[in-house]
Formats: structure tokens, sequence, C-alpha cells
């Protein structure tokens, strides 16, 4: 353990370092420090977006109704990756048997929330906004999260994502990017004419434009002047060629750098809404998926104990297969949790049961945790933050205890 | 007709006729304006102008444009015939289907047409990569949301009800009536295009519906279905795998022995309901007005849908008049999507586009693929939602790519368009106010008139390209 902590204070050192190389003193640089000296624990959160379902990837095999429920798309017996004589992952989910067999990843089952109407949007607002039922809450509860760490550098919330997501909207900047090795103008033979005068424009607009143009060049100048951004995985780590394993590459890169990034948002678009053919779809999906958490494992190294990562999504779905061999939307979904601090190697949770009397209004997976208790867990131990007020109108519970 | 004597001053404040007006006019029904095009809209009156885009006549200039794009009209089963005898076939037919979209929204003469179909496609939104939907999206363009873009809500709607495109994207061509057979029941409902139906087509999401209201909902449409996905690609009702019980969708009774019509009447039903009105009403007022528009305006446009059975070019003539309208030209604008930014950039540039890839692939980076929103909720309506500092770069890239040409399959001649609207090429503080007349209604900060006037002269890129370049990158380029 002592050498992991040595290897994790190198670490930093070294992205640090690499500020500075060509690059004259400056608030970037002082910033980035004082993040980082504040506190170096990261909280990542993949989202799942389309409402994936829970039963498909922790597969509850030993409870009597599965098999009756799931019809043809049940795993079989012979096919689950038995954890514990009662759950079992996907097959496709495979590689993340040594990660649970290791102890640093957990899996919680029938988490979730009922205010949610079954609508996709509605139950990404509320779990992003943390305030299930009220639609006008202006922030996200991540954002809200690293509003009560000191300091607003622009890498202190990074998103891999095509937009801002819901969970960071608020006044705290936020980097969001697909790519962060293009993150430069393209001017060629006038590229510091273009960058002068665009600052300019844009250092007088005082709006939402000026402010996401005022990011752009602050998010563009650090990592421009970091190469150890690009630097390659490490371990002999191999990330799929997948949205989510490209992401989690380059959400590595950041960590390793040490830029003093505190929140990490990976946004997976995916054939996760599997009213149809579901078997298939989550085959491929839940293969990339593993992938992707396995590298990201393997590249962090010793640098995995700062890490809590939680694989959430707005929805579980229907218990019983539909008529396309798929299933509706649902409630309770699965969490997946990893990290150096996690305290894997358990499925937790209180099991709600499948029989009908069990499930709620009779078709879904009943919620026994709401995912504000974990949500708030991580802003604990991740962020150092006092996460009794993250929630307005709900005061957390004691969480589930995954994370030490 | 006097300028604005219909259209304008009908609120507290009559606003004062000029460029900044017709700009305003042109960023909200259009794509924005091309050099010369205030000034023709100026002096063929704004009023005249919004008439002639909600009547829409022919265009034989854009028609000659896409003319060689033979694979647009292509029906379902050739499209299906050639992918089967070749698979590489797909990409010809999507390549053309991307540019007819870029083509259009910076080349149509009637911009508002455009603008409606992209409006209208993203709220019955399919996601093109989704298994046959490749095959049939643009024929569902083409012949469910095109024709009807400015017709009755109602039509739009069952044409895309009744689109494979649609029937296969959210499942119900595999949606059969629950039956008990032995005594076990033989789940067979999908409940997607029912849920989807009432929550993104319709009613929206705060209607008040239940989720039995989402299993009648799919019931009524259990049997409407594809002939053959693969090769046939047409629409057709099943009997023997429709559900004839009674339904019940939010006030709807449906009795017991109903058949295809189940479906029709509730399209019908929700068609007319004053929940869609409102829904509808305020999400094309999200379009022309604001992120957040003013409720008087909603209400204006839910009345005159109510009031003229879903005529939706009379709903947009209501929003196109209100005062609230009108006063939006004297804020700040409404944040650009990526299509909009795109699009206006080249306008503004005079691009002439014979290829759409390469822009393609902008918007990609930008966050807005084309047709190819993956949730059936469509992409966000929302401007601000749009902000981000990854897509940012990509949009300011954009602009300095396309003013020094830099762009496949788009030409630009930016000293050219200076020179013919006035101004000289050489001289940077002319080629700024040129654009700034042009494009913005001389509406752009100091701040932004100076940084670009001050390029340096000489240097490898001309004073002109990157005068326009900044011009297209700057924050007033961002909003409309």
């Amino acid at each position: 353990m002592a050498w992991d902590i040595s290897r994790r204070v190198f670490l930093r050192g070294a992205g640090l370092a690499a500020v500075g190389v060509g690059f004259h003193p400056s608030s970037l640089v002082v910033r980035a420090a004082d993040a980082a000296q504040a506190g170096s624990r990261v909280l990542v959160q993949v989202f799942l977006r389309g409402g994936c379902d829970g039963l498909n990837l922790c597969v509850p095999h030993g409870d009597p109704e599965y098999y009756a429920l799931r019809g043809a798309i049940a795993i079989g017996r012979n096919e689950v990756i038995n954890l514990d004589g009662q759950f079992g992952l996907h097959p496709a989910l495979a590689p993340l048997k040594a990660l649970y067999d290791e102890g640093r990843l957990a899996l919680l089952p029938a988490v979730g929330n009922y205010t949610l109407g079954r609508s996709h949007f509605d139950a990404q607002d509320f779990m992003e906004s943390g305030t299930p039922g009220n639609k006008t809450t202006a922030t996200g509860w991540l954002d809200r999260g690293i509003s009560r760490i000191p300091g607003s550098a622009v890498m202190e919330a990074v998103a891999f994502s095509s937009q801002l997501p819901r969970s960071l909207l608020g006044p705290e900047p936020v980097l969001v990017a697909q790519t962060l090795a293009t993150f430069d103008l393209r001017a060629r033979n006038w590229r510091a004419e273009a960058e002068r005068l665009l600052r300019a424009m844009y250092d007088a607009r005082e709006d939402g434009v000026g402010q996401v143009g005022r990011d752009t060049f602050e998010a563009m100048n650090v990592l421009l002047r970091t190469p150890a951004i690009m630097a390659p995985p490490a371990g002999g780590a191999v990330y799929p060629s997948s949205p989510v394993g490209n992401s989690l590459r380059q959400a590595a890169q950041i960590i390793k750098a040490g830029l003093g990034t505190r929140a990490i948002f990976v946004n997976v678009p995916g054939a996760f809404d599997s009213h149809s053919n579901q078997l298939a779809a989550h085959t491929l999906e839940f293969t990339r998926l593993a992938d992707a958490l396995v590298a990201f494992a393997r590249d962090l190294g010793g640098r995995l104990d700062d890490v809590a990562l939680m694989v959430t999504t707005e929805f579980g779905r229907v218990a019983f297969v539909n008529g396309s061999a798929g299933t509706d939307h649902g409630s309770a979904h699965c969490m997946i949790l990893l990290g150096g601090s996690v305290r894997g190697g358990r499925v937790y949770g209180s099991w709600p049961g499948l029989a009908r009397s069990q499930l709620y209004q009779e078709r879904d997976l009943a919620v026994t945790t709401d995912y504000r208790d974990v949500f708030a867990e991580l802003a604990r131990t991740q962020l150092g933050v006092d996460a009794s007020s993250l929630f307005p109108g709900y005061t957390p519970g004691p969480g589930p205890g995954i994370v030490s | 007709m006097s300028v604005g004597s219909s259209f304008l001053g009908r609120g507290p404040d009559p606003v004062e006729i000029g460029p900044r007006v017709a700009v305003h006019l042109l960023n909200r029904i259009g794509f924005g304006a091309r050099p010369g095009d205030v000034n023709r809209t100026l002096a063929m009156g704004l009023d005249r102008h919004v008439q002639e885009q909600l009547d829409a006549p022919a265009d034989p200039e854009l028609d000659s444009r896409l003319r060689g794009l033979t694979t647009l009209g292509y029906p379902i089963p050739q499209v299906l015939a050639l992918y089967n005898a070749d698979q590489r076939s797909i990409g010809v037919i999507l390549d053309e289907l991307y540019t007819a979209k870029i083509i259009r929204a910076v080349h149509a003469r009637n911009q508002l047409q455009e603008v409606m179909v992209d409006f209208w496609f993203n709220h019955f939104s399919v996601f093109v990569q989704e298994g046959f939907t490749r095959y049939y999206t643009a024929a569902y363009e083409r012949d469910a949301i095109r024709p009807n873009a400015l017709g009755t809500f109602r039509d739009l709607l069952g044409a895309t009800a009744a689109h494979p495109a649609m029937l296969y994207f959210l499942d119900n061509y595999l949606s059969r009536a629950t039956v008990a057979v032995n005594g076990r029941l033989l789940r067979g409902l999908n409940e997607n295009y029912g849920r989807e139906l009432l929550e993104l087509h319709t009613v929206g999401v705060d209607a008040g519906y239940t989720q039995e209201h989402v299993v009648d909902a799919a019931r009524c449409f259990t049997g409407w279905g594809i002939d053959n996905v693969s090769t046939g690609g047409r629409f057709v009702y099943r009997p023997a795998l429709h559900d004839t019980g009674a339904k019940n969708v939010f006030g709807l009774d449906l009795p017991a022995g109903g058949g295809k019509d189940d479906g029709d009447k509730l399209l019908d039903y929700l068609s007319s309901h004053p929940q869609t009105a409102l829904f509808i009403s305020r999400k094309l007022a999200q379009r022309f007005v604001a992120d957040d528009p003013p409720p008087r305006v909603v209400d204006r446009a839910a009345a005159t849908f109510l009031a003229t059975g879903g005529d939706i070019r009379a709903v947009v003539r209501a929003i196109l008049g209100s005062a609230e309208f009108w006063a939006e030209a004297f804020g700040a604008g409404k944040p650009k999507t990526p299509v909009e930014l795109v699009a206006s950039a080249l306008r503004a540039a005079d691009a002439q586009v014979t290829n759409g890839r390469a822009v393609v692939a902008y918007l990609q980076n930008m966050g807005m693929p084309l047709y190819a929103c993956v949730p059936p909720t469509g992409y966000s309506n929302r401007g601000a939602d749009w902000l981000n500092p990854s897509s940012h770069l990509h949009r300011m890239n954009f602009a300095l790519d396309l003013a020094s040409g830099a762009i496949g399959g788009v030409s630009t001649d930016v000293r050219g368009v200076v020179r013919r609207m006035g101004g000289n090429a050489e001289d940077a503080r002319s080629v700024a106010n040129t654009f700034s007349a042009e494009i913005f209604g001389k509406g752009v900060s100091r701040a932004t008139l100076d940084a670009a006037s001050s390029v340096a002269p000489g240097g490898p890129v001309s004073v002109a390209a990157r005068v326009a370049g900044l011009c297209l990158a700057s924050p007033e380029m961002q909003a409309r």
C-alpha cells in the first residue's frame, strides 16, 4: 500500500511538472496545483442512456421467478457468471469478474426512485438534478457537489459528452469534450492572431456565449500545455474503440495528468433502450462496457485508489419479457461501482424479489435503495463535501457503505 | 400593403423596421441571411416575405441543385433491393440524403419550409442507424414529414404513425395482442410507440396520463406493421395481431371489437387534444421565439391550433404575428444549434455547396450528427443546451475553415462577396463592416468589430478570409 501512495504522489508531481513545461507561471498552474492539494480523489459517473436492464446486468439467477419471467431472454444457468449463488454477471461482463474477486468492484441492484413516470427524459432529468419530481431545479447534483470544493478551474469537472450533461448544469465551469487530442484552433499560418482576436471578442461578452468562449480558450491552454494528457495507456491496458472506451481512456489520461479534476462524467449513448432483441444488443454493449472498465482499472494502476466510478442509468426495465424479445420501461436498475476504495466483491442492497406481489405495480423490480443515497456517499468520499443538503427536499441516508 | 401593417406593431411597442429586424426575421424563419438578403427583404417588405415563406412556392433553382442526387426519390423497395444486391449501396444513398439536407438549408428559397422539415423530423425523431430505419429514413422525411411540414398536424401525425421508419424505430411492427394460451399469458405487446406517442409526439409528458393509458395506447396499434421488413417496407395492418379488447387512453374510450381504426381514432383524439395544442405550440414557440417562450405567445398559438383543427401554417403565422416574436429582435438572441450555426455560416459566406460529406463531419464533432439522435426525444430545442467548450471549438474552427475555403464540397469566394456588397476586400475594417451590415444588421458589438478589423495586412491568408473567419466565429454568430 505504501508503494501505491508514493506512486500516486509521483504521478501527480509528474503531471504538474508537465504543466509547467514551456509555460510561464500563471494562474492556471497555480489553480491546478491548489486544486490538486485540496484533495486528489475523483468521482467518475458513467451514464448509460436509454434505461439499461439491471436484471440482465446483474442476473438474479437464484430467484425462483427469474426464469419464468424472462423466458426467451433469460440468461441460462450455465451461461451466467456466478457471483454468490444468488446473482451473476451477464456473460458479456465476464471480464469484470476478476475485479469483483479482487474486491474492487461491487454491484448494487434494486436501486432507483419511483418518481420517474418511466419517461427517459424525465427519469434522466430527475436523476441528474437529484430532485425527482421537481423539474424546476436549476442545477445538476454534480454541479452542486463541486461548487462546495474551493476553486473553479475549468478542469475541475470534465464531461466526455457531446453536450453538457444535466448533472453538471450550473454555475461551475465544466470542460465538455469528446476528443482532447485535437483541442486546438485550426488557423494555419495565423493561429496566434486568430486566438488573440477571438479572445478579445469573447472577453468582452458577458452572457453564456461569452462564458463558453472563455472556457474554451482556458481549456485549450491547459490541454495544449499538458503533454501528459496524451500519454498512452499504462499497464498494458487496451481500451475498446467504442465511445465508452474512448471516453474512459481520456478520463484516465485526465486523472493521471493531475490537473485537479475531481468529477468526471462519461456519457454513453448505446443500445440500452432494449424494447426488442435485447440479447444481441446487450452482448454488444456489455462487452464494450466491461472491456473499457477493465482497461480503465489497469491503466490507472495504483491511482485507482483515488477513484470511485459508478455506472448508472435512468431506470431499469420491466421484470418480464415483452412481445419482442425485449423489455419495456421499468423502475429499479443496477449500479456497478469500481475503485480502489470500493469495498468490492459483494452484491449490495436488499433484494426485493421477483414474485408478482413483490414487483412494483406488478411489473417492475422494486426499489430498495434511493440513488441519491449512493450519490451522497460518493460526494462525501470522493469530493469530500457535506452531502446532507446536496439534494433539496431530501436528506440522504447513511448510504450503502460501498466506498470507504 | 405597407411594411409591417399586418404582422408588425401588434404589441404595445411597435418595432422600428430596419436591418436588425430583417436579420431577426431571416434568422428565425430561416437559416440566416445571405449577403444581399437584408436589403432585398426590406425592399420587398417583411409581410410579403413572411407570406411568401408561408406559401412556399416552387423553387426550380433548388430543384436543379438537387437533380444530381438521383437516389433521393427512390422508393423503399428500390433502396432495399439495392441493399440486398450490394450492401455498400446504402452509403451512397445516405450521403445523398445528408448532402440534400445541407444544400436545402443553405440554398432553398423556401427557408421556412426547410426549418419546418428540420423541426418535425426532430419532433418525430428516428435514428438513422437503428437497424432497418437506415433504409427507410430518406423516404420518411420525403413522404411523411416534408409534404405535411406546413399542413395539418393530424396528417403529419398519421403519416409518421404508419411509416415503416417509425414502426421500426419504436418497435411497433413487432407489437401484437397479448393472448392466453392454455391458461398461460403470451405477452405480445410492445409499449414503445404507445408511450412515445403520448409523451413526445402529442400531449407531452406532463399531461397527466397514466401507465395504463400507455398500455392501452400501445394496444390500439397492435397489428400496425411492416410488410416484409427487408424486401418490402410498406405499411400493413394484420388483423390477427390486433388486440380487439376495449381501451381507454387519457379520456378516449374505445369499445371492444375495433381494428385498425382503434389507432386512427386515437390519432384523431390526440391530434385535437388541448394538451397537444399546448405542447406543440410551446415547442414551436421555443423554435421561433425563445428557449423559454413567453406564455402569451404559446397560448395564442395553442388557441389558433385548436381553432384551425391543427393547421400548422396558421399556428406558425400566429407566432410570427406576435409582439413577443418581434421583440426578440432586440434581445441577445437564442443560441444556435449546430445545424443552425453551420447552415447560417454557409449562407453568410455565400458558399456554394455541392457535397455535404465534409460538413456532416463538423456537425458530428459539434454533437449533432444528421438524422442520428439516438433517443426518440430528438435533439434539444433549447439553444442554451448546445453551448459547451468542445462544441464551441468546432464551431469556431468551422468558421475559420469555411472562410479560408478549406471545407470539401463547399466553395467560397469571400473577397468576391465583399466586392459585390460594395466593400474593399483588402481593407480589414471594410470587410468587417460589410459582414456586420449584411449578416448581423449592424448588430455586432464594438469589441467584435474592432477585433475583426484589426487583422494585420499581408501574410499567407488573405485579409478578407481572416476577417470573415473571425466574424463567422464571433459571439454574435453563435446566436440568432
